[in-house]
């Protein structure tokens, strides 16, 4: 499903909290920020106002435009609901070769030290050592670099939009404790 | 009262003996994870999930002191290989308002810190954003923050 999406730049929005009935229909999760679609798109002008608020250059067109001018491939932008309190948006790119994925992080950490305030915190590349996978967590906003076949190995995207629903998460079995184990005083959780 | 009392002891032990059937001694949690700490894994990986005769081990970590917290990287003994993993959560109480989880769970990475699996369904604490280190990835594949 997602794979038709990919190519461009596309804003999904991610489930929110609520089993969300039917799969994912092709096209149906892809959101164009404009359009209101479900009850997530009520919430969300409000507080992507808040954060727009907090780094008023630095946000997530500034990011996208550069991650275009760079020749980014396959940017998936997500957003990330506010009961998952990590990042606002979570973004996925693929290079071309691990020298473009390189050039991409620096470049992208160039320009958000020429942007930040002095409040902001410093950031730095993670993954430097790889050659297929680096990440920058801008605080509200989170990059990652991948190479193509990183990409289909992890699948993020998937993780991040279907959730609970995921089909990796569904794949694993369920760890049972062993009929030996010790019950401490404490409630032991399965 | 000094009847009650005794009872009430006896009441307590009762209920904290464990059935000592075995043949190993259990100890509780003393320190967070050092050598020789058997610990959990995880992730989806296939090295962490396979069936073994032993449990994974820690073998060193890395870090001043011998005892590794959440955050640490430690070399783990799994399936007869050394790994590398990144503490997630260990039965021993950390600082005010950090999660304690009931065992020690860690996430097998590469050399150069990619994770081995590709998904975690454990909860994962949020002080991993806060350390300095590079937890982004393993923060990417999880599921649940705690």
């Amino acid at each position: 499903m997602w794979r038709a999406l990919l190519g461009g730049c596309r804003l999904l929005r991610s489930r929110s909290a609520a089993p969300v009935v039917g799969a994912p229909r092709a096209g149906g999760s892809a959101a164009v920020r404009n359009a209101g679609g479900g009850g997530a798109a009520a919430a969300a002008p409000e507080w992507r106002q808040a954060t727009d608020a907090s780094l008023p250059k630095f946000n997530i067109d500034f990011v996208v435009n550069l991650l275009r001018q760079e020749n980014a491939k396959d940017i998936c932008v997500i957003q990330v609901p506010p009961e998952i309190k990590y990042c606002h948006y979570f973004i996925v790119v693929s290079g071309s070769s691990t020298r473009h994925l390189h050039a991409m992080a620096q470049y992208m950490l160039k320009m958000y030290k020429h942007q930040k305030e002095e409040s902001d915190p410093h950031t730095r590349i993670e993954g430097k050592e790889t050659h297929d996978w680096l990440c920058i967590d801008f605080g509200s906003i989170v990059v990652h670099f991948m190479l193509p076949e990183t990409r289909e190995t992890y699948e993020l995207e998937k993780l991040w939009t279907l959730g609970s629903y995921d089909d990796q998460l569904a794949q694993m079995t369920p760890q049972l404790l062993p009929e030996d184990f010790i019950l401490g005083l404490t409630s032991e959780e399965q | 009262r000094g009847d009650w009392s005794e009872d009430c002891w006896g009441l307590c032990t009762r209920s904290k003996e464990p059935d000592l059937s075995l043949s190993f001694l259990v100890s509780g949690a003393c320190r967070a994870i050092q050598k020789l700490t058997r610990v959990r894994v995880v992730d989806n990986s296939a090295l962490g999930n396979a069936p073994y005769h032993r449990p994974p081990k820690c073998i060193h970590v890395y870090n001043k002191t011998g005892v590794g917290k959440v955050g640490d990287k430690i070399l783990l003994a799994i399936k007869g290989e050394k790994k590398k993993a990144l503490i997630v959560g260990h039965k021993m109480p950390g600082p005010h308002m950090t999660p304690r989880f009931d065992s020690n769970n860690v996430v097998l990475i590469e050399d150069n810190g990619n994770p081995l699996g590709t998904r975690i369904k454990t909860p994962i604490p949020y002080i991993l954003r806060r350390r300095e280190g590079e937890f982004s990835k393993v923060l990417a594949i999880a599921r649940n923050f705690v």
